[in-house]
């Protein structure tokens, strides 16, 4: 736990709220005093704190949507070369262009591949998977998955500033304030 | 996590200034005597034109009773808000029961197996008479309505006794009425599906068929839901009761339940059309010939497609204008469904639109709506004693 060493990089500033009430009051406080890059971390989801956070909707949808549009024409395309180019099977009858007997295979594709898109979608948007991550170095933070309400503006904000920000969050009525530091 | 738990801020009474009643009273009277005319000029195009607006209007009821059985067997605090509505729709099950008699009247000229010669020469038909016969028939009928309406009406009883006891036991009453109610509930509706709809085409069969009818009805009784809440926001009726979160909810229903009918619709036709055995397939033959195909096509496009792909995206399952549109074009849709099912009976080679078929629409609509307003009224707006009810008011629409 040797870390107060000034060549390293600050990563953020990690502070402890009470309840998810304050949480969601500070993000509040924090979003009306302009910083943009922080995070909040809590055992459980909190109504609300996504709107008090000012987050943006996010792009999974999308990313969903063209998953599941590629599974579709994928679809299309295997169909189409096997049965109807590569080797065309008449079957009792029906046109080669057999659009309801096609229609459960491209279902399943669609929904297959849209499926892997919200799984995978949702890693890449999260950033994993991670090896580590500077919060882990703090004892303190551990809380997060139990009883802890944590608050953490990183040190990308182009408003950051050490002292500013602790002196900050502490009239925010933040407790437990540490600064984290980059590996 | 409010501290304070919310209020109801609006008025629980449904105005009095407000007098639809009347109006749809009036204009299902004057449907009706319009029916009651062409009944004298052509029967039989009266009466394939009345039951495609019975089953119609009947869908809405029993999809409103499914809707309240399953919200309090799942014990769900979402709707809590709304659940007047289809309580009211429900409770008139027993009184709406009095329309089916046009169809027993009927029977001669709807369906062809009442007809003893024409069944005595059809060896397939005379199999079915075990149970396709009409003393059969009419006592079915007393027996689905009985237990409808035995169903609905104590539900909303039940229901609106909580408004003036407080007694939270009723809710444990509601649910045993309920677990029951929806297994004997899905038999009679298939049941009736068979009866009133398949047996239109007695040689044909689609044990799907069942479903398909529920599957259809419960699809279109969510634009119904959402039209009749935004002319209550409009009459300012419950404005901050029923909030964006509700309405979102009964988007997302609307949307699972158009998926849940095009499979259910497509399965049916994917089995048959597979198979291809000619005492299925004709059914579907009828209906992809002459002009009858293109409304085939257009079930597809109007009742799946298009509500899909705009409803597809989160935020248009709360924007008015778009939900207004949708709703308009699925409920249009359900209506040219049971049509498409019905007419091609009388009419084979292709549409043909008699003004019977909008006369009747409207006379058992009035009826059926002023029904239904004069059951919102008497009670109030909102359970105001069920115990989810602060839970379903604290609903918050997640961005």
């Amino acid at each position: 736990m040797d870390k107060k060493h000034s060549d390293k990089t600050i990563y953020g500033i990690l502070a402890e709220f009470k309840n998810p009430r304050e949480l969601t009051d500070a993000s509040k406080t924090i979003v009306e005093s302009g910083y943009r890059n922080f995070d909040t971390f809590s055992p459980f989801p909190i109504h609300g704190i996504d709107k008090a956070m000012n987050l943006n909707k996010s792009k999974l949808g999308w990313i969903v949507a063209g998953h599941g549009l590629l599974g579709l024409l994928g679809g299309v395309a295997l169909i189409y070369f096997t049965m109807v180019v590569d080797y065309p099977m008449n079957i009792s009858g029906k046109s080669l262009i057999n659009v309801p007997a096609w229609i459960p295979v491209l279902f399943e594709l669609t929904v297959l591949l849209s499926a892997f898109g919200a799984v995978f979608g949702m890693f890449f948007l999260n950033g994993l998977p991670k090896f580590n991550h500077p919060l882990f170095d703090s004892e303190n933070f551990k809380k997060a998955t139990d009883d802890g309400f944590f608050v953490c503006i990183e040190s990308e904000d182009p408003q950051f500033e050490e002292e500013k920000v602790s002196k900050f969050l502490k009239d925010a009525g933040a407790t437990n304030i540490e600064t984290i530091y980059e590996e | 996590m409010a501290s304070t738990s919310p209020k109801i801020t609006d008025s629980l009474q449904f105005p009095d200034n407000l007098d639809v009643t009347k109006t749809f009273y009036g204009f299902g009277a004057v449907g009706l005597i319009a029916s009651g005319v062409g009944y004298f000029l052509n029967a039989e195009q009266f009466f394939f034109s009345y039951l495609t607006s019975f089953a119609f209007f009947t869908s809405i009821g029993l999809a409103s009773l499914i809707l309240l059985m399953i919200h309090h067997i799942t014990r769900s605090s979402w709707g809590v808000v709304i659940r007047r509505i289809p309580e009211a729709f429900a409770s008139n099950l027993w009184i709406w029961s009095i329309f089916i008699i046009p169809i027993l009247l009927g029977m001669h000229s709807l369906y062809h197996w009442t007809h003893a010669d024409y069944v005595a020469q059809d060896p397939i038909l005379a199999g079915k008479t075990a149970y396709l016969n009409t003393p059969f028939f009419v006592i079915r009928q007393f027996i689905y309505f009985g237990i409808w309406g035995f169903l609905g009406y104590k539900l909303h009883k039940i229901s609106v006794d909580m408004d003036k006891t407080n007694d939270w036991g009723l809710m444990e009453l509601l649910k045993k009425l309920s677990a029951p109610g929806i297994l004997i509930f899905a038999i009679t509706i298939a049941f009736a599906s068979f009866d009133w709809l398949m047996s239109l085409d007695p040689h044909w069969f689609s044990t799907m068929f069942g479903i398909y009818y529920f599957a259809m009805s419960f699809q279109a009784l969510f634009p119904i839901l959402i039209l009749i809440i935004f002319w209550m926001h409009k009459k300012g009726i419950l404005e901050n009761t029923i909030q964006k979160s509700h309405i979102y909810d009964l988007g997302a229903w609307f949307f699972g339940f158009t998926i849940f009918y095009a499979y259910i619709a497509f399965s049916q036709f994917l089995l048959i059309y597979y198979a291809n055995i000619p005492e299925e397939t004709l059914w579907f033959y009828h209906r992809l010939e002459g002009s009858w195909a293109y409304v085939s096509y257009s079930l597809i496009i109007c009742r799946f497609a298009i509500p899909f792909i705009v409803l597809l995206n989160r935020d248009t399952k709360h924007n008015h204008k778009v939900l207004i549109s949708v709703s308009i074009l699925v409920i249009a849709m359900h209506i040219i469904e049971l049509y498409w099912i019905v007419m091609p009976t009388l009419h084979h080679h292709g549409v043909s639109i008699s003004w019977l078929d909008f006369t009747t629409l409207i006379g058992l609509g009035g009826i059926f709506m002023g029904l239904f307003f004069q059951r919102l009224k008497k009670h109030k707006l909102v359970p105001v004693n069920d115990p989810n009810l602060p839970d379903s008011l604290h609903k918050t629409y997640h961005q």
